[in-house]
Order: structure tokens, then C-alpha cells, then sequence
């Protein structure tokens, strides 16, 4: 039986698991052809389900750079 | 043929029918006259009993830090039951509409009055207005940890190759403004508790990641939570979750111990739920003599508001051989950008398809001659070679002028063209169907109809399948009780759901036969579906067969038909009822299509008028053609907003948005809109693909090619106002 | 409040917040031939003025500015007397979060802002462009307004009406807060008049320029024409430079170019907005055209 996963580049041992994104949600299977037509690319808009926008509890902007243990934002989970 | 395509893949037990009876014809939609007449509820018009009112406390500024935070007069104001402040004294605002608190009230406009009795003071810090305000050197750094973040940098192939074989090159800067989603039902939703279990009504794309989200930002369990969304008025890809409007909604609910109703109003959708990000490319590219693109080399950068990112899709579709590009984030202080209609796609494909045409013309060819001989090689999801002559006969393309038009006066005409792609494949969707022994048939999926019409093509799929017609099937949707379904977005809805109806549906049809087998007193496997029918078959058939060849094998002697009624009634009191969910080989990913404009353009006023675009676009198996066309419709419309009317327009100065509105934040009316001619391809091999965003895609780019055919002005700027037109003409050498 | 499509949405956006609303539905609103022209009542709809069938013979310009007014509902709400008292839509102004020199703050976002929407002419402090499309006609068919107070009723010429804002910076006309507007009373036309209004969006917009001529013929020959701009200046803006260029002459186009030239010598574009000088011209030339029924092309 298939069991489909969503789409995402985020990581749970190393991303914040408060981290979200459109993907998480939408399961859509990828083209294996889109990148002939042009390069990678990344559009995705980030969000912290704690505040549900797009900057987390600390007031800083949500991003899988800053969204990460080990870093320096104390309100990572 | 592109040996790497996915195969058309085939269920082997539900396959789609050969020869269907509805899917592919002309449905309108089940619950058009339950909107036409205002019986079909929105979370806009949901009233509980005792419900209250609220409003969300924003920050006035782009950029301040909190000094103090009075709200005494307003707790006390008439009406006014719960008031919640989330911001603390030396908190810092990063744009305008930034959330700082909430309120509930018996009426809207106590609510609305309470919120000016709080007395906020602030410390105003200087605001980035725009990208070049925040890319200035002697920038104050607003943003942890810079004001720009460097995104993606590609190369491929030799640049300095590419340019040395190239006979003419283009530079240039190109630029697409911020546009917002402008949803017609804003966002926003009615919590109710009921002890510590939540109720929500919600405008979202996503009934089950709401319920997701709800639970995470309330730290609530998800079993406590039901989140419904009936009916919806779009969402363009910004209601994914309860957003912060969704926590404070639940928040002052509990507080005030009576459900609340908070909708956004216009101004609060343009300030914070979401745009596209605008796109800005520096470009230089080179085409060789025989009109073969050689090199592209573009710094890009663009602006995802406070702290987003902007990154697009470029060069678009064609195939340049040595290319360099790298992105760069910047960040001002205004809402952020969400994903919006084909996220990146109709900045890319504006500035590939503006350098195109001014490539072509560097070479002196055909634009579209010249698009043939730079597309990627044919295949099922990259049909633009085929495409793009279909739509050429459908707009008169011969009839095409060189760029300019040599009509003496005031009104030139032109024509122009563009090609867009999407993938379109979705999975996951789960749904439950029962059939009662009246013979009703109750179709269950935790999806969503954003608007699309998916409660629609649900119905007909499963019509089909049970040999009935689409109004004997109930379809129950956008609940989070329902089985699971994904959200609706990157178009995968379609793909997602209509295996999971066809899967389902055939379970049940299988279920129902095996349980009247018996009574019948035949074996299963001669048992088939008519239309409205079931049909006993002396010999052995295959129960899968279409239902127009059973109806036919129907009229032979050697079978009899019992109706649908009198064939479910041999259930007694317990119904079918069964699950399914989405199987692989129904349903498919990769769309292209094209677009065509002509325009009208009036140089004395620098007003343009679309006469008529022209879409050839397919989405695999078209399951009702009406409402397919429907979206390439509001996607073509879209598409020409961006083109000449909508743009966010920040005061330079404060970072405040000036026309948050629809009244200066343009968007076409009925009188704006041209003669939109749609051919949807059908390709039934491949089984369903979304079709949602691809039109959306295109429309920009081609009315700005036909704007350049017909003034000989290149605008590498949009949108194309008055005012951008006018100015670019007189550079060009004045219109008198 | 008269039709209320004004009055709620700055009431909405908190812009003003009066204690007390009185209803003025109840005054006049026909409309009626009086000595050789016509007399509107203030409370007639603004969709009733656009069919009315004297309107549309005698006052063309009038006729082409009420129905290209807004939507058909603000039409059938919008009254004219609202249309001609209505406040103006300078984003800034009807924005809370700027609190302008019109609403008693020190600066005028516009000048160092986006202003691509505003004045072309006049000297500020204020740079508003006048709302009223029904404005512009009226006073090129030398109308006037009818105003009842605590001392009885008079009559203000139209041209008159309407104050820059170095006059009159929280406000835009000499009409006093005890009065009120009851009448529009229009003179006899000239032989030709015409209006030409250059919208962006086709409907639900406002014009970016908009011009009414008025002209006394003799025979082929204009004897005397009136000339006056709309949405370029916070009063709609009359020239007499362009009715000189006008007087004496037979209508060509290169008469009507002459004359839109005349009409924006003197227009002083802001930072943003010399795109609507070209704009104007097009919609003077136009009305000219349009008044002597020349074809332009
Ligand atoms: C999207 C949009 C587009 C529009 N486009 C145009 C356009 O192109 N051209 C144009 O001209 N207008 C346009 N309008 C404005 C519209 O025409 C006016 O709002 C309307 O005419 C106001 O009339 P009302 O009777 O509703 O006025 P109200 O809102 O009732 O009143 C407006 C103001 O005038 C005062 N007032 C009303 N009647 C009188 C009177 N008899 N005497 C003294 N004071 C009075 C009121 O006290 C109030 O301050 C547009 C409006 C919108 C929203
Ligand atoms: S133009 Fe007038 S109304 Fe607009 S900002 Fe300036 S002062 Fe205020």
C-alpha cells in the first residue's frame, strides 16, 4: 500500500520541529522533470506553528537557517 | 519524445473508463444556485448563538519598538467582554498590522471602536520602504541577522562560450511588483468552545492542517479539535493554517466563554496575510545569428517583505545552453510574502518572455518561430512545440505586425505570446463512501472546495463509477472529522481527490455487488453496473467495464437490469460503507500551456485594453471541462491584473501601504475583462492533473509582449500603468 | 448624510466620527427646465441625472460625467449634492495612519511621497486632486449652486464655489457648517459642450484627467468657449488660456492640440505625476473634438 509522505527539505533531527511550510501540508509528488525546464529554486514561505506567522516567539523571522538546534534561538523545540 | 516522461500509468483495477459517460462533458456546478442565492454558508457568514465580534490590536508602524501599552479604556468600553495585549514594553514591530493583541465585543463596531481607546506609545525606528532603501550600504540593519540573505547561485555550462558564440546581446533590468492574494472572503474564522474541545469555522485550504495548527499554537490535543470549512472564497495559496487571527480568535473565545467571529478586513488581508513577492533580475543574454539562445547571466533579487524570501524560477522553460544566475533575499518592513497562485512562476516566465521577444528581435524572427527553435524536445508534459501553433491560428497570428504599429493615431494594436508549466500531482487523500438501501450515496473527504469546483468533479467521478447521475451522490466535504485529505494547493486538489472518489466509489460498487450476489442468486462476477442500473449477466463479464458498453451488453437477452433503487434495497438496514484513499496509476504531474494576447493601446493616455487572450493549456484527464475553463478564466484574469492593474504601493517614507483597498489597489472589473478563449487539451493517458495556477502563469508576460508589439516601447517593468507607459513612450521619443 | 456613499466609508475608516447624523433624503430631487436651462435638485440620484433626457440633450458633458461615475450602485445611491460636497480620496488622507495637514498634522505626505494620483496644478500646502466629476461640467456650463442657511437661500456661482487650499485647508468650498446645498441651476448651454474622461480601470475607477468644454457658436466659428479640468487640481480647475486659444476660432485638431497645450502651460507636475499633464491634454483635445464633433484620430 502506499503511504505518501509530503514534500520537504526540513531535516526533524536538526530543523526546529515548530518549523512549517506549505509542503508540510500539501502532498504533492514532484516532477522528476521540473529542473530541466529551470534551475532550483526557492520560494517557500516559512512559518512557526507556536505564533502561526511568520516570525517565531522571539520576534525574529522564520527560516530553516536560524530554525535550527544548536543556534542561537532559545525558542527552538 | 523525451524518453524520461513518466509513463502513463494505469490502475490496474479502477482504471479511468474508456469511454465515459460524464467525466470530460460540461457540468455545472452542484452548488452554483446554493451560492447564486446566498444559502450557501462561508465562515463569513456563520452566526452562533451569543456570538461576539473581534478585533485584532495591529501596530500602526513598520518599524518600532513598544514604550507602553494602556488598554484599561477599552476593557471598559461598551460591549467590549475579553481584550488580550501579546506585546510587552521593549517588543519590536517589523511591519505595519503587525498582531500585538485581540478583542471581543458584542457588535463589530464596538469592537472596532474599543480598539482605538488603547493607548499605545512607541519608539518609531526608521523603516525599509523598499528593496533599494534596504540595499543601500548605509542601511540601518533592521533585520537579525542582515537586511539580505544570499539565496541560490547556479551555474551551468561556460558563460564566456556562451557569449563568444553569441551575434547580439540584450541587457537590461527587469522588475514585477508585489501583488497580494485578494481573496474575496478575507481570512479569518469563528471559534466556539465547548469545555476544552474547539469548534472552528474557518477560510482556509487546509481544514485538516488547521486542526494541525490550532492544536500546536493552542497546545490543545488535536482530538479536541473540529475545524469545518463549508464553503470558501479563495485562498490563492495564503490559508494554510488558523494563522495568528485563528490563535487570538480561540484565545478571546475562551476568555470571553462565548464563540467569536474574527474576519479580516480589507485593509488587514493587504497589510499581513500574504503576497508574491516582487522579483527584480539584471540580466544579460546572448543568441547566436542562426536564433540559438547561447548564454544568460542574471543577478536577481526581489522582496518577500519583513524577513521572506523571493527566490523565482529563471531563465523559464527555454534552453539556454551556459547560464549563471544568482538571488539574493532582501527584507523591508512590510507583511510577508505566502505562496501565491504558481509561487515564482509569473516572474520568471515575465522576464524570460519580455528577454525573448527582444532576443527575436535582435535576430529579426518570428517570436514565436523563435520560441520553437529554443524549447525544450516534446513530451507529454512539455507540449508548448505543439502549443504554441494552436494558439497562433486561434489569435490570427499571421496578422501579426513587426514590433510597433505603423497605424497612424492615437489607438496600436499588437500581439504577443508566452508559455507556462506546473506539476500539478497530488497523493494522500483518504474518503469513505456508503451506499444506503434507498439508495443514496454519501461520498465522505476531508478536502476542500476552495472555490474550484472540486465538490463538483468529486460528484460527477463518483456518478460515473456507480452509474449514476451527479445529482444522486452526496458529497460531504471540508471537515476535519472527515478522513483525512491533504490541504488544497500547487494544484494538487484534482489529482489528490479524484483517485481517492474513484478507488472508493469502485470499492463500494464492488461491495455492493458481493452483497447482493446472494439475493441475486448469481455469482459476483456477473453482476455489472448500468446506468441507474445494475445488470445480471448470464455469462461471465467483467464488472469494471464502462457503463455506456454494460448499458449496451444491457439490452442483450442474455441479461436483465434491475434499478439502482430496487438493486440497493436488496441491502436491508445495513448499508455499504466502505474506505478508500488515492492509488497510484489515476492520476498524474507536469502541465504546459500557452498564451496569446491581443491588446489595444491608447499612446495618448498610456491606457491599454486587452481585446482577447487566447489559452491552449491541458491538465491530463479533463474531468469537467466546464469548470476546467473556469480556472483558466480566473487565472487569465489574474494574470492581466498583474500585467497593467495591481501593484501594493508602500509610502517610501514610512512603509506604510497607501492604497489598502480595492479602490487604488486596482484589480479589473467586468469592463476590463477581454474575450478569453480557452482550449483545454485533453490527455486521458495520463489521468488527472491539476489545473489551478498553470493560467495564471502566462497571461502577464504575453500582454506585455503585445503591448511592446503594438507601442514599439519595451516595458521591462511591471505593472503597465498609465503613468509607466506614458513615461516609457516619451523617452522614446514623445507620442505627438 | 444624503445617499451615505461618502459620508460611511469616512466614517468607516475613522476619518471623521460626527456626533449626530442628520438625514437630508428629504430635499429636492427633480429635475426641472427652469427659465432657458435647468434646475437639479441636490438630493437627485446620480443614476436619474445620467438618464435624464433634458440632461443628456442639453448637457452632454454633465450626461458623460454622471454616468461614468464609480458602479451603478454608488450611481443609484450617490446623490448630487454628496457628489459635489464629497471629501477627497487622497490616500493619505483617508488612511488613519497619517495624519495630514488637511487633518491637522504638519506635513503633506504627498509631496515627498506617492503622489502619482494628485495635483498637477495650485501651489499646496495641500495637493489634492477635487473628486467631483459632476463639478467639472457645472461650472463649464457657468452653473450654480443654491445654498439655504439660518438667513434664507443664495446663489453661488459654481465657479466661485470651490477653494484652493491655501484658503481653505480643512475644507474644500466657501459653504459655511449652518448651510446646506439644495439646487444645482444651470444657465442655457452653449450650441456645442462635450466632456472626455480618461479612466484607467473602465468602471469602479476614478479618471486620472477629465475635461468639459462649453461653447458659443457662431456658425462655424466658437464665439466663446469654457474650459475645465478635472482630477488635476483641488478645485476643478478652470482655463482661460485654452478658452482664448478657443475664442474666434473654427475647431481642427491642430486648434484642440493648441488649445490642451495652453490649457497645461502652466501645470507643475510633483515628483511622480508628469505623466498626467500628457493625460490631460488628451482629454482637453478630446472634449474639444468631441464638442465640434470632429473625429480624432
Ligand atoms: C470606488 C468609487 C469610485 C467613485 N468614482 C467617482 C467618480 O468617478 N466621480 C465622482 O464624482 N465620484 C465618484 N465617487 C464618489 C461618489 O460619487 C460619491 O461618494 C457620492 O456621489 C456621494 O454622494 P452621497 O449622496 O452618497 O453623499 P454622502 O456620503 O451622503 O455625503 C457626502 C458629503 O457631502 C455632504 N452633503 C451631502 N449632501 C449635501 C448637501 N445637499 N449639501 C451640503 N452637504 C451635503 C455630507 O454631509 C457629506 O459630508 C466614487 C466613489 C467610490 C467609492
Ligand atoms: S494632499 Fe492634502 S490630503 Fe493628501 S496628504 Fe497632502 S495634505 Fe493630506
Amino acid at each position: 500500500m502506499d503511504i505518501p509522505k509530503p514534500a520537504s527539505p526540513l531535516v526533524n533531527e536538526h530543523h526546529c520541529s515548530n518549523l512549517r511550510h506549505k509542503g508540510m501540508y500539501v502532498m504533492s509528488v514532484p516532477d522528476p522533470d521540473e529542473f530541466k525546464f529551470y534551475d532550483r529554486y526557492d520560494a517557500t514561505h516559512y512559518w512557526c506553528t507556536c505564533t502561526q506567522k511568520a516570525l517565531g516567539p522571539d520576534g525574529l523571522s522564520v527560516h530553516p537557517t536560524t530554525c535550527q538546534h544548536g543556534g542561537e534561538r532559545g525558542c527552538c523545540e | 519524445m523525451d524518453s524520461q516522461a513518466p509513463a502513463p500509468a494505469q490502475h490496474p483495477k479502477y482504471a479511468w473508463p474508456e469511454k465515459p459517460r460524464l467525466i470530460g462533458t460540461r457540468v455545472s456546478r452542484i452548488d452554483g444556485p446554493l451560492k447564486v442565492t446566498g444559502r450557501a454558508k462561508y465562515s463569513y457568514d456563520i452566526l452562533r448563538p451569543g456570538m461576539l465580534y473581534g478585533r485584532i490590536v495591529r501596530s500602526p508602524h513598520a518599524h518600532a519598538r513598544l514604550k507602553s501599552i494602556d488598554a484599561t479604556a477599552a476593557e471598559k468600553a461598551p460591549g467590549v467582554k475579553a481584550l488580550l495585549i501579546t506585546i510587552k514594553p521593549g517588543d519590536k514591530v517589523l511591519y505595519p498590522g503587525q498582531e500585538i493583541g485581540a478583542l471581543a465585543a458584542a457588535t463589530e463596531q464596538q469592537a472596532a471602536d474599543a480598539l482605538r481607546l488603547i493607548k499605545v506609545e512607541w519608539d518609531v525606528l526608521p523603516a525599509l520602504a523598499t528593496v533599494e532603501q534596504s540595499m543601500r550600504p548605509e542601511a540601518p540593519q533592521v533585520f537579525t541577522p542582515a537586511n539580505t540573505r544570499r539565496g541560490t547561485a547556479q551555474e551551468d555550462g561556460n558563460l564566456d562560450t556562451g557569449f563568444a558564440a553569441a551575434a547580439h546581446t540584450v541587457e537590461g533590468t527587469y522588475s514585477t511588483q508585489v501583488q497580494t492574494h485578494t481573496s474575496l472572503e478575507t481570512h479569518g474564522c469563528i471559534c466556539e468552545w465547548n469545555g476544552e474541545n474547539l469548534t472552528a469555522w474557518v477560510s482556509t485550504q487546509a481544514v485538516h492542517g488547521t486542526r494541525e495548527g490550532f492544536a500546536a499554537g493552542l497546545k490543545i490535543p488535536q482530538a479536541n479539535v473540529r475545524v469545518i470549512t463549508e464553503f470558501m472564497g479563495g485562498g490563492f495559496g495564503s490559508k494554510f493554517g488558523p494563522d495568528i487571527q485563528g490563535l487570538l480568535c480561540a484565545r478571546v473565545a475562551k476568555a470571553a466563554g462565548a464563540p467569536v467571529k474574527m474576519m479580516l478586513d480589507r485593509k488587514e488581508e493587504h497589510l499581513t496575510t500574504g503576497n508574491r513577492p516582487s522579483a527584480f533580475a539584471r540580466v544579460r543574454a546572448g543568441v547566436a545569428a542562426d536564433g540559438k539562445l547561447t548564454a544568460f547571466d542574471a543577478q536577481t533579487w526581489g522582496t518577500g517583505g519583513a524577513g521572506a524570501g523571493s527566490d523565482y524560477p529563471l531563465p523559464y522553460i527555454y534552453t539556454f545552453p551556459n547560464r549563471r544566475r544568482t538571488h539574493t533575499d532582501v527584507y523591508i518592513n512590510s507583511g510577508q510574502q505566502r505562496a501565491m497562485r504558481a509561487p515564482g512562476h509569473p516572474q520568471g516566465c515575465f522576464v524570460t518572455e519580455v528577454l525573448m521577444d527582444e532576443l527575436a528581435d535582435r535576430v529579426r524572427m518570428d517570436p514565436m518561430e523563435f520560441r520553437l527553435k529554443n524549447l525544450p524536445p516534446l513530451a507529454p508534459n512539455a507540449m508548448w512545440a505543439k502549443y504554441f501553433p494552436m494558439g497562433a491560428e486561434r489569435i490570427n497570428w499571421k496578422s501579426r505586425h513587426v514590433t510597433g504599429d505603423p497605424t497612424p493615431g492615437p489607438i496600436k494594436r499588437g500581439l504577443g505570446c508566452s508559455a507556462n508549466r506546473w506539476g500539478g500531482a497530488g497523493q494522500g487523500a483518504r474518503a469513505h463512501c456508503e451506499i444506503g438501501s434507498d439508495g443514496s450515496v454519501v461520498m465522505r473527504c476531508g478536502t476542500q472546495d476552495i472555490g474550484t469546483g472540486n465538490r463538483t468533479i468529486m460528484a460527477m467521478v463518483v456518478a460515473e463509477t456507480l452509474g449514476l447521475e451527479v445529482n444522486q451522490v452526496t458529497i460531504e466535504l471540508g471537515d476535519s472529522n472527515q478522513p483525512f485529505a491533504p490541504g488544497s494547493g500547487g494544484s494538487t486538489t484534482a489529482a489528490a481527490v479524484m483517485p481517492a472518489m474513484r478507488v472508493t466509489a469502485g470499492k463500494a460498487r464492488d461491495a455492493l455487488f458481493e452483497r447482493i450476489a446472494p439475493q441475486l442468486g448469481v455469482p459476483v462476477d456477473q453482476i455489472s453496473m448500468g446506468v441507474g442500473t445494475v445488470l445480471v449477466s448470464l455469462s461471465t463479464r467483467d464488472p469494471l467495464s464502462d457503463a455506456q458498453s454494460a448499458a449496451r451488453s444491457g439490452q442483450a437477452p442474455s441479461s436483465r437490469s434491475i434499478s439502482w433503487r430496487d438493486a440497493c434495497r436488496l441491502l436491508g438496514t445495513i448499508p455499504v460503507s466502505v474506505d478508500g484513499q488515492w492509488e497510484r496509476g489515476l492520476s498524474a504531474g507536469g502541465t504546459s500551456g500557452v498564451q496569446f494576447a491581443d491588446v489595444e493601446v491608447d499612446i495618448e493616455t498610456g491606457i491599454t485594453k486587452v481585446r482577447k487572450i487566447v489559452c491552449v493549456q491541458d491538465c491530463g484527464l479533463i474531468v469537467d471541462a466546464k469548470t476546467a475553463e473556469t480556472q483558466c478564466y480566473g487565472g487569465i484574469i489574474s494574470g492581466l491584473n498583474y500585467a497593467v492593474f495591481e501593484e501594493r504601493i508602500l509610502d517610501r517614507n514610512t512603509a506604510n501601504m497607501v492604497n489598502p483597498n480595492m479602490e487604488w489597489y486596482h484589480m479589473a472589473g467586468q469592463s476590463d475583462i477581454p474575450e478569453i478563449d480557452v482550449v483545454l487539451v485533453d490527455q486521458p493517458e495520463r489521468g488527472v492533473i491539476g489545473i489551478g495556477e498553470p493560467p495564471a502563469v502566462a497571461t502577464a508576460a504575453a500582454v506585455a509582449n503585445a503591448i511592446r508589439n503594438a507601442t514599439g516601447v519595451t516595458l521591462r517593468s511591471i505593472p503597465i500603468t498609465p503613468d509607466r507607459l506614458l513615461t516609457e513612450l516619451e523617452r522614446a521619443g514623445g507620442t505627438n | 448624510m444624503a445617499g451615505g456613499m461618502d459620508l460611511l466609508g469616512l466614517m468607516k475608516d475613522y476619518i471623521v466620527s460626527p456626533d449626530r447624523i442628520v438625514s437630508i433624503k428629504g430635499l429636492d430631487q427633480t429635475i426641472a427646465g427652469a427659465d432657458s436651462g435647468i434646475r437639479i435638485g441636490a438630493a437627485t440620484k446620480i443614476a436619474d441625472l445620467a438618464d435624464n433626457v433634458l440632461v443628456r440633450k442639453m448637457y452632454p458633458a454633465l450626461a458623460t460625467a454622471a454616468e461614468s461615475v464609480g458602479t451603478p450602485q454608488i450611481r443609484n445611491m450617490g446623490t448630487v449634492g454628496g457628489n459635489i460636497m464629497q471629501r477627497p480620496r487622497c490616500w493619505y488622507f483617508r488612511n488613519e495612519e497619517f495624519n495630514c495637514l488637511k487633518k491637522g498634522g504638519s506635513r503633506c505626505f504627498a509631496v515627498e511621497g506617492e503622489n502619482q494620483f494628485h495635483a498637477i496644478f495650485g501651489d499646496g500646502p495641500c495637493h489634492i486632486v477635487h473628486p467631483s466629476s459632476l463639478a467639472v461640467p457645472v461650472i463649464a456650463y457657468g452653473g450654480k449652486f443654491r445654498v439655504a442657511g439660518p438667513n434664507g437661500s443664495r446663489d453661488i456661482d459654481a465657479g466661485e464655489f470651490f477653494q484652493m487650499p491655501n484658503t481653505n485647508l480643512y475644507g474644500e468650498s466657501v459653504l459655511q457648517p449652518n448651510e446646506i446645498v439644495t439646487h444645482v441651476i444651470l444657465p442655457a448651454p452653449g450650441q456645442r459642450s462635450a466632456g472626455y474622461e480618461v479612466r484607467f480601470k473602465q468602471s469602479h475607477d476614478w479618471p486620472l484627467a477629465a475635461a468639459s468644454v462649453n461653447l458659443v457658436m457662431s456658425g462655424q466659428t466658437v464665439k466663446s468657449a469654457r474650459l475645465v479640468m478635472g482630477a488635476v487640481a483641488p478645485v476643478p480647475w478652470r482655463s482661460q488660456a485654452a478658452e482664448r486659444v478657443l475664442a474666434g476660432k473654427t475647431i481642427t485638431e491642430a486648434i484642440a492640440v493648441e488649445a490642451a497645450n495652453a490649457a497645461l502651460a502652466s501645470a507643475k507636475p510633483m515628483s511622480g505625476n508628469a505623466y498626467k499633464i500628457r493625460v490631460a491634454k488628451t482629454a482637453v483635445k478630446r472634449a474639444v473634438l468631441r464638442a465640434a464633433g470632429v473625429a480624432w484620430s
